[in-house]
């Protein structure tokens, strides 16, 4: 891990793209990168599960490192390929290092935003403002990412369409490894917490229910998973409380 | 018997660097001297296999030209075999072979008949120029394809809903099928920019005649062929 690496990830994420793009330097961005992945990815997962506390800290932080490192390995290659296909042949190592760079970028802010976030959940953030806040949180470390990410691409046509494409791939596969790793937040009165929930379905398929649930639409299955007896006792709101407890 | 098989660098020489830096993301001098002192020294990046793969050569050779449209095939069967991971088994096979299908039918019908209207617009094409832009689109389409595969793989085995699984890996074929489309459209319009604007105006119709026969023409196959799709049963 290179403390001067780490630097220019926050402070010059410019010269780590330029660099990754021209395939200098990658092995030392790759490592310290992924370092910086799994460490702030790790910290941010375990903010996230003290929102119930107990073992679930443990499996928030180690399933958001994983969810993250799994996106990327899935991501990658389609990137590496949507980059050649739109103008932009490069070798895969850069392509990584990249993808890296941007990942590790935006975990240093994932973990620099995790102290804030702990202390929000401490001062009794109820579970959607958590989830809410949560979310924010992603969001602007997100932005962090896309930074180093387009630059990387560097200039010339197809630039925004490859960049466009890069996150709709990010998007896809990173929702739907989170939607197979869940749950992260979770509800403090929760009992029980398994390391992973029953498989129901996927990341599409749940954003569609939740799309209906929003909607006032309840489809039969989705009532029925949350149980016979608890459907029967359930307003729609308690209903789609449950739907979105993920 | 004794003969060396020559590499793939041997059918894709190795194209001159592509890339140009950008004044808006070149460090700055001190920042350069600062921040990566141990960058001066490196030699200069090479361009990548894809690079090669893709590049545009000068000089006309069917060997080079077959074997870029076999690897774009072998890397579009990576995208079937992804999409087997569903059903197993057979699955695997069907999948594997037909997703390369549609591209080998649409090389195969489609280009003579895209040459033989160009040649009636007297654009200034000839058969080694479309073999060549057919064959890297082949390759561009192949290589996304690939890339896309553990992504669809992901999607196709952890999907309930047998629609959603569907779903995925049409997107797959769309995107990669749009880009090697729209290249393969480009280069040829590249290849006729100089022709008077009358002939470019056919042209641009026998193009648009092409690609909805494209289209029209793997979604049949995909769709009849492809288990996944509903197809093979």
């Amino acid at each position: 891990m290179s403390a001067g690496v780490l630097r220019r990830l926050l402070r010059s994420p410019a010269d780590i793209a330029a660099c990754c793009r021209e395939d200098r330097d990658t092995r030392a961005i790759a490592v310290t990168s992924l370092i910086a992945v799994v460490l702030g990815a790790a910290a941010f997962g375990g903010v996230i599960g003290s929102f119930r506390g107990g073992a679930q800290i443990a499996y928030a932080a180690v399933k958001i490192p994983l969810a993250l490192v799994a996106t990327l390995a899935v991501c990658a290659p389609a990137f590496h390929a949507l980059a050649a296909g739109l103008g932009r042949a490069w070798p895969m190592r850069s392509i990584i290092a990249l993808v890296l760079a941007a990942a590790g970028r935006s975990s240093l802010v994932l973990l620099a935003l995790s102290p804030a976030l702990w202390l929000l959940f401490d001062l009794g953030l109820d579970y959607h403002a958590a989830a809410l806040a949560a979310a924010l949180a992603y969001g602007i470390a997100g932005l962090a990412a896309i930074g180093i990410l387009i630059r990387g691409l560097g200039a010339g046509s197809g630039r925004a369409l490859t960049a466009v494409a890069f996150i709709g791939v990010f998007f896809a596969v990173g929702g739907q490894s989170s939607w197979i790793l869940r749950p992260y937040l979770v509800r403090p009165k929760t009992t029980q917490v398994p390391f992973l929930r029953a498989r129901e379905g996927g990341f599409a398929d749940a954003l569609r229910k939740s799309g209906r649930s929003s909607a006032g639409i309840y489809d039969r299955a989705s009532v029925r998973s949350i149980g016979e007896s608890d459907r029967m006792n359930s307003t729609p709101d308690q209903v789609r409380a449950f739907e979105g407890s993920e | 018997m004794d003969a060396h098989a020559p590499s793939i660098e041997g059918y894709f020489p190795v194209p001159p660097a592509p890339f140009v830096p950008d004044a808006t993301s070149a460090p700055t001098e001190s920042e350069a001297k600062e921040s990566t002192p141990s960058l001066l020294g490196q030699p200069p990046a090479v361009p990548s296999l894809t690079a090669s793969l893709l590049a545009e050569e000068e000089v006309f050779s069917p060997r080079r030209e077959a074997s870029r449209f076999g690897v774009g095939l072998g890397l579009a069967a990576l995208y079937g075999v992804s999409l087997g991971t569903r059903q197993g088994g057979k699955a695997f096979f069907t999948h594997a072979a037909f997703v390369p299908a549609a591209l080998a039918a649409v090389v195969a019908l489609g280009v003579p008949a895209l040459y033989i209207s160009l040649a009636l617009f007297d654009a200034p094409i000839e058969p080694p120029r479309a073999i060549a832009v057919a064959a890297r689109a082949t390759a561009r389409t192949g290589l996304v394809l690939a890339g896309l595969a553990p992504a669809a793989a992901l999607f196709v085995v952890s999907s309930d809903a047998p629609s959603s699984a569907a779903g995925a890996a049409i997107v797959g074929l769309v995107i990669a099928g749009a880009i090697g489309l729209t290249r393969m459209i480009g280069d040829l319009h590249k290849a006729i920019s100089d022709a008077p604007a009358s002939t470019r105006a056919k042209a641009d119709f026998a193009f648009f005649g092409f690609a909805i026969f494209a289209v029209a023409l793997s979604a049949r196959i995909w769709w009849a062929a492809l288990p996944l799709l509903g197809g093979a049963r």
